[in-house]
């Protein structure tokens, strides 16, 4: 709907984006009643948080990140000084109230009083035995506003002395170099800078200030403002970088919840087979969240890669993918670097498209999930190779996960992938009719087809079942609409022209006539 | 000073049309087919013509700016832009309706399917009419014990089912913005609340591929739970799934 949707996609959130920025402001500090705040911290906080207020909770192994451990009042999210051994009440309020996206943390503030959220805050800050205020508070000095310039500015002291990019890349993906592990001795990525929804805090400027200033306690990720520190910055400099990291967050690969269809743009000749040829410009990216697999056995929750982007070509033979996703590492088994930073064993990165093996005439389609033996589906499979073995692509005809078999016939199917700086991107190019109709779908033009994606990170020990995964969403090959409105459009126009003018004519012919 | 006529008609359109997509689109945040969207504006439009063509004098008070812009020799200057603009955007608006719009399928899916009489759960085959939680009755009997039964049930939700459902049981689990129909909320009063336990326990003993056609099993993410959970673990889940929304079971005896 047009008018709402604009109300809705731009007016609302930034009436929220308003409120946002201003209520942290906002919060007044209270005290709260530890013994009130247990019994909401048993109800609400101890599945996960432990009866300890360890982190121990039961599903402690499954979640990435783990719980916190109050234990040690140490806190991710902190706007005291770098030095202050505590953080500000507030800081602890916002994340109780908001949640940290990214992890298995959800915002209370839908659920529970603030009374009760400062109630559970006064709790949980007795497991560490801290009392008291901090000692400093983070300098903002004057916030320079966003510009070309000062965007410009960041990048250089992002890059300069590798001080940002040595863990989260030139680009800001997190494609790190080097294996980091929290305090917990607990593998950690650096953040995705171009993902702020997987930002603990969020990417509002301010914020990004604050995490430069202060660093992230528990983490690797370093204060920027300890003065012992030989990358250390002004706090000019921070507002610089601050502002560039916000303006990575701008791509056009952004998971649109509303958008579930991947369109495949009609070109005449041939379409484009390397994955850096500038004409997949031409198609605008379709994004969707992929999460880990953890319908079938064997489960994985811990899942490297979370959104792939998919653009599409045809032409009147063959159909051309362009996948596009984030991926930390390049697995290729037999290289020494690519060992040194590989959780587990290294295999390769890998990527499929599935679809089903007919087009759907009604609603029924097969099981989201590699299909059942009622209705199979077919996988177009890329995998990167390894340093003896070149990338490869196969067709998988799959029945569920028990149940692959892999064409070990040549086939139409090709692919080739490209990596550069934390993102994977690969072209898969198959014909759009095969002779084997029992086993392959026959693509037609204007029919929705089921389409869902698979990803394995080989350096984060996924293979098999262990997956990211999507459910399914469409793929269209959408046919050129012809000529046929443009010439209704031309007769509508002529036709109310010419009514028009008749009209008048017959107005003037009228008076005329009354004249004389 | 006086609105004139047309102008009012025009904007009692306008009001009726943004109040639509006020009410529907941003409050109630319902998806409004756009054929749903024409009859509506079809309907008031014929009914404000109506109300604005009363009689004779009105009728004329209506037309009459229309009117004299074609007739009125004076406005020769306004009656040409307006003959070429107004085909002009005819043809255009031809044009963009004409434009194929590519809209995904709509699939329409039973939340709530009538459950069978008897479903095979565990290699046996159980008569869900007659099927109970063999921990309800602890309830009244020990809550001590009780409690512990729900607390073993929050460790098993915790482990298995907050990623999609969520820790709030609010179906907003960490992966639920990739799942595609998304989680159901238990909060909600149209879930759990209106269901009993051992509903419940052949939806999650048997998951997305349990359900019948008519809910899509194809395309439900709901695991199959008996592959993983133990059938007493299933019963403690259902209990914390109540304990924790503060919703109770249907029951047959209050019906
Ligand atoms: C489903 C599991 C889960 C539940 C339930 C949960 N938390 Fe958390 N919480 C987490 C995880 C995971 C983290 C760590 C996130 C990270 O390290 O990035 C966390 C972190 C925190 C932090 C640390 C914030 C910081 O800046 O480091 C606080 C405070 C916190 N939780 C409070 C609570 C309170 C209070 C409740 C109950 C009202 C609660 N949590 C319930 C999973 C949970
Ligand atoms: C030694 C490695 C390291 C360096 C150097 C580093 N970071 Fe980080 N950064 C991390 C890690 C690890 C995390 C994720 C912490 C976690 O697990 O929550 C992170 C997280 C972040 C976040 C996310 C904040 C949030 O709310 O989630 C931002 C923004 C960020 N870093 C910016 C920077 C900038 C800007 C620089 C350079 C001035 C920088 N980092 C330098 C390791 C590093
Ligand atoms: C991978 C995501 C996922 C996980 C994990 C998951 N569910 Fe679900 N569940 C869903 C989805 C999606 C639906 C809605 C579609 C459907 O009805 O099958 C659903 C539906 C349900 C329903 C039906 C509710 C109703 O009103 O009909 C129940 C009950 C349920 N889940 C319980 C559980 C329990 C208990 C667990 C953990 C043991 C769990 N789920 C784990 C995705 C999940």
């Amino acid at each position: 709907m047009m008018g709402g949707g604009l109300i809705r996609t731009v007016l609302l959130p930034a009436i929220a984006a308003g409120f946002l920025l201003l209520s942290p402001g906002l919060i007044a500090a209270k005290d709260g009643d530890g013994e009130k705040g247990e019994t909401v911290y048993i109800k609400r906080c101890l599945q996960c948080h432990g009866d300890e207020g360890d982190g121990l909770g039961p599903a402690a192994d499954r979640l990435n990140p783990p719980p916190r451990d109050f234990t040690l009042g140490l806190y991710k999210i902190k706007s005291s000084a770098f030095d202050a051994d505590l953080v500000n009440d507030d800081d602890l309020f916002r994340m109780v109230r908001d949640g940290m996206p990214g992890t298995a943390m959800p915002g209370w503030g839908d659920m529970l009083s603030e009374q009760d959220m400062w109630d559970v805050i006064t709790y949980i800050k007795s497991f560490a035995e801290l009392e008291g205020t901090p000692e400093g508070q983070v300098d903002y000095g004057k916030q320079i506003e966003s510009s070309p310039e000062s965007i410009a500015a960041g990048k250089k002291y992002f890059l300069a002395d590798d001080r940002c990019s040595e863990c989260h890349g030139v680009e800001g993906r997190g494609d790190a170099i080097k294996k980091l592990k929290n305090d917990n001795g607990e593998r950690t990525w650096p953040r995705n800078l171009t993902k702020p929804w997987t930002f603990r805090a969020s990417n509002d400027p301010k914020d990004v200030f604050t995490r430069i200033t202060v660093g992230i306690p528990t983490t690797q990720m370093p204060s920027f403002a300890d003065p012992k520190s030989k990358k250390k910055l002004s706090i000019e400099e921070r507002w610089h970088i601050a502002n560039y990291v916000v303006s990575l967050a701008k791509t056009k690969k952004v998971v649109r919840p509303e958008n579930t269809v991947i369109k495949a743009v009609r070109v005449e000749g041939d379409l484009p087979t390397s994955p850096d040829d500038p004409v997949w410009e031409g198609a605008s990216p379709t994004t969707f969240f992929m999460v880990p697999q953890i319908v079938g056995k064997e489960r994985f929750f811990k899942a490297a890669n979370d959104t792939i982007s998919v653009r599409a070509f045809y032409n009147s033979d063959k159909i051309g993918l362009l996948l596009e996703w984030d991926d930390r590492t390049k697995s290729i088994p037999g290289d020494a670097k690519a060992k040194s930073i590989a959780e587990g064993e290294l295999t390769e990165d890998a990527i499929a498209v599935q679809f089903p093996v007919k087009i759907p005439t009604g609603m029924e389609k097969p099981y989201f999930l590699m299909g059942d033996t009622a209705k199979p589906v077919t996988l177009w499979r890329w995998s990167s190779g390894t340093t003896e073995t070149a990338e490869s692509a196969a067709i998988v005809d799959a029945q569920g996960f028990e149940n692959l078999i892999t064409r070990d016939t040549a086939t139409d199917l090709t692919a080739t992938g490209s990596y550069k700086a934390g993102t994977w991107r690969a072209v898969m190019t198959r014909s759009l009719r095969t002779d084997e109709t029992d086993k392959d779908l026959q693509f037609e033009e204007g029919r929705f087809v089921p389409v869902a994606f698979f990803a394995w990170d080989g350096s984060n020990g996924e293979v098999d079942t262990r997956l990211a995964m999507t459910t399914w969403y469409w793929l269209l090959l959408t046919p050129s609409s012809g000529a046929k409105p443009l010439i209704f459009a031309i007769a509508v126009a002529l036709l109310m022209g010419g009514v028009l003018v008749w009209w008048g004519r017959g107005a003037a012919l009228r008076r005329k006539n009354a004249i004389s | 000073m006086k609105i004139p006529r047309l102008l009012q008609a025009i904007l009692v359109l306008a009001g009726v049309y943004f109040g639509f997509i006020v009410v529907f689109d941003v409050i109630l945040d319902a998806v409004i087919p756009s054929s749903l969207l024409a009859m509506y504006m079809f309907f008031t439009t014929a009914g404000v013509f109506m109300v604005f063509t009363y009689d004779e004098e009105q009728t004329q008070e209506l037309v009459a700016p229309i009117k004299s812009l074609v007739e009125d020799p004076t406005k020769r200057a306004w009656r040409n832009i307006v003959f070429v603009v107004v085909p002009l955007a005819a043809g255009g608006g031809t044009y963009w309706q004409m434009q194929p719009s590519f809209e995904a399928p709509l699939e329409l899916r039973t939340i709530h399917p009538a459950p069978p009489s008897t479903a095979k759960i565990y290699g046996k085959r159980v008569n869900l009419l007659k099927l109970e939680n063999p921990f309800r009755e602890v309830e009244k009997k020990d809550p001590e014990k009780f409690r512990e039964l729900v607390n073993g049930g929050a460790a098993i939700y915790i482990q298995n089912c907050q990623y999609c459902h969520g820790d709030k049981l609010d179906g907003n689990g960490p992966y639920a913005a990739g799942l595609n129909p998304t989680p159901l909320n238990f909060q909600d009063v149209g879930t759990i609340a209106q269901l009993q336990e051992s509903y419940l326990y052949w939806r999650i003993a048997t998951g997305g591929p349990g359900l019948p056609k008519e809910a899509a099993p194809w395309i439900s993410s709901m695991p199959v739970w008996q592959n993983f959970l133990k059938e007493d673990e299933i019963w403690k889940v259902i209990l914390f799934l109540y304990d924790y929304t503060g919703h109770r079971p249907r029951s047959w005896e209050h019906e």
